[in-house]
C-alpha cells in the first residue's frame, strides 16, 4: 500500500466517523471496490443509548388500552428528522399497513439477520394484513445492513423495514 | 372437466400432495394462467402461522394460484372475495343462507362455527412477476374435535354434521370456482365497493361488541363496518380504530 492511498483511506475513515457523529448514527459500514484485489471494507460504530424501537414506525392504532403494555405505546413516531431510514438508497419500505413477521412460522428461523447475504427476490420478511401473508422480496442482491422492525410490530405504508447494502 | 368449471381458469387435481399451498408455490412459475389446484389428500396440511390444519380425506383442500399485477393492498382484498365466494358456494349446496355468516376478514361461519380456513400468501416469481396463492380448506365431512383447538377459538363444524349435506371435494370445487370467478370478475370490473357491500350484508355481529387481538394487545369495540381498503372499523371508548391485522373473537 502506498502512503498516498493509506492517507486517503484514513481520511475516508475519519470522514465516516464525522458522518456518524453529525448524523447521530450508531454504525456505518462501507465496502469499496477499487479494482481486482483492491478493496476497502470499513465499519465504524459508536455505542449509543438509542433503543432500536425508536426507529420503528408509528403503530396503526394507538389509543391507550388497559391491556396495552407500555412498550407498545412507546413505539411512537420518531422525531429524528436528521436520519430518516426511508431515504436511504438501500431501504426497503412496507407496501401496506400491517403486522411484521420475521419468520415463515413461529419457531422457524428468521428469514434474515444482520449481515445475511441475500439474493434478489429472496423473502426478507412478511407483512400481514387481512390474513394475507405478503412475502416482501429483496429488490436487489446484497447483505442486510439494518433491520428496522421487530417481529409483531405494526407498520404503516412506507415504513422502512430493512436496509440492504 | 365439467361444464360448470369457469373457462378462464385451469384445474389440476392431485390424489395426494404435501400441502396445496406448498405445491402451488412450487408450480406457480410453470403455470400460464390462474389455476385451481385440488388435493384429495394432504399429508402436511398447514394453517396460518404454522397452525395445525387437520385435513382427513373427504374434506376440501384447494389452492388458487391467481395471477394479478396489483399492489399488495389490492391483492389482500382477495380475503373478502374468497370468503364471499365460499359463502355463495355453500348457499348453493345447502340452500341455507340463514345458517351462514362471515367474520372479518375471511372466515365463513356455519351455525356460528368455523367451517373453513383461508390462507393467502404472495408468491414472488422471476422478473417481478407476482402471484397470490389462496389456500382454502373446508370441513365438508368432518371437523377436528375440540381438544385440538386453541382456547377460545371459534368451534369447528362440518357441512355434513350441521346440514346433513354430503358433497365430494371435486364437485364442490366446481361450484366454488364458479362462484369465485363471478366475484373476481365483479371486482375487476367495478372495484371493491360491490364486494364490500355484499360482504357486509352477510357479516356476523355488526353493531355488536367484538375483540380484536393484535400481536401485542387486545382492543374491545363495537363492530362498525369495514372501510374501502378492507380494514375493520371498531368503535371504542377512545373513538374509531382502523385495524388491518388482528384475530377476531366474539
Amino acid at each position: 500500500m502506498t502512503k498516498k492511498t493509506r492517507d486517503q483511506d484514513i481520511a475516508f475513515i475519519e470522514a465516516l466517523a464525522d458522518l456518524l457523529k453529525s448524523n447521530e448514527l450508531s454504525e456505518v459500514e462501507v465496502m469499496r471496490e477499487y479494482g481486482e484485489d483492491d478493496t476497502l471494507n470499513v465499519r465504524v460504530s459508536q455505542i449509543k443509548n438509542v433503543a432500536p424501537q425508536a426507529m420503528a414506525a408509528p403503530v396503526a392504532v394507538s389509543a391507550p388500552q388497559q391491556s396495552a403494555p407500555a412498550e407498545v405505546l412507546n413505539v411512537a413516531p420518531s422525531n429524528n428528522s436528521i436520519e430518516d431510514p426511508a431515504n436511504h438508497p438501500g431501504a426497503v419500505t412496507s407496501p401496506m399497513v400491517g403486522t411484521i413477521y420475521m419468520q415463515a412460522e413461529p419457531g422457524a428461523p428468521a428469514f434474515i439477520t444482520i449481515g445475511s447475504k441475500i439474493n434478489e427476490g429472496d423473502t426478507l420478511l412478511i407483512v400481514e394484513a387481512m390474513k394475507t401473508m405478503n412475502h416482501i422480496p429483496a429488490p436487489k442482491s446484497g447483505s442486510i445492513q439494518r433491520i428496522l422492525v421487530e417481529d409483531g410490530a405494526a407498520v404503516e405504508f412506507g415504513t422502512p423495514l430493512v436496509i440492504i447494502e | 372437466m365439467s361444464d360448470r368449471f369457469p373457462h378462464e381458469y385451469d384445474k389440476l387435481v392431485f390424489t395426494e400432495v404435501d400441502s396445496t399451498n406448498a405445491h402451488a408455490a412450487r408450480m406457480a412459475k410453470d403455470l400460464n394462467r390462474s389455476t385451481w389446484i385440488l388435493g384429495l389428500k394432504q399429508t402436511a396440511a398447514r394453517g396460518r402461522r404454522g397452525r395445525k390444519w387437520v385435513n382427513p380425506e373427504g374434506n376440501f383442500s384447494a389452492t388458487l394460484v391467481l395471477f394479478a399485477n396489483e399492489s399488495e393492498q389490492t391483492l389482500a382484498l382477495r380475503s373478502f372475495i374468497t370468503s364471499l365466494a365460499l359463502f355463495d358456494a355453500l348457499v348453493i349446496v345447502t340452500g341455507r343462507s340463514d345458517l351462514l355468516s362471515l367474520k372479518w376478514p375471511n372466515d365463513v361461519l356455519l351455525n356460528g362455527g368455523k367451517i373453513a380456513g383461508i390462507l393467502l400468501e404472495t408468491i414472488s416469481l422471476e422478473a417481478g412477476r407476482k402471484a397470490l396463492s389462496i389456500g382454502v380448506g373446508v370441513n365438508l365431512i368432518t371437523a377436528p374435535n375440540m381438544a385440538q383447538i386453541e382456547g377460545n377459538a371459534t368451534p369447528p363444524v362440518s357441512l355434513f354434521s350441521v346440514t346433513g349435506v354430503r358433497v365430494a371435494p371435486e364437485p364442490f370445487l366446481d361450484y366454488f370456482a364458479s362462484c369465485y370467478a363471478v366475484r373476481e370478475a365483479e371486482f375487476l370490473r367495478n372495484g371493491f365497493l360491490p364486494i364490500r357491500k355484499a360482504w357486509l350484508e352477510h357479516a356476523a355481529r355488526i353493531g355488536e361488541g367484538i375483540i380484536a387481538r393484535l400481536p401485542k394487545r387486545e382492543i374491545f369495540g363495537l363492530f362498525d363496518t369495514i372501510d374501502e381498503k378492507g380494514h375493520l372499523v371498531l368503535k371504542t371508548q377512545q373513538g374509531k380504530e382502523l385495524i388491518a391485522s388482528a384475530d377476531i373473537f366474539f
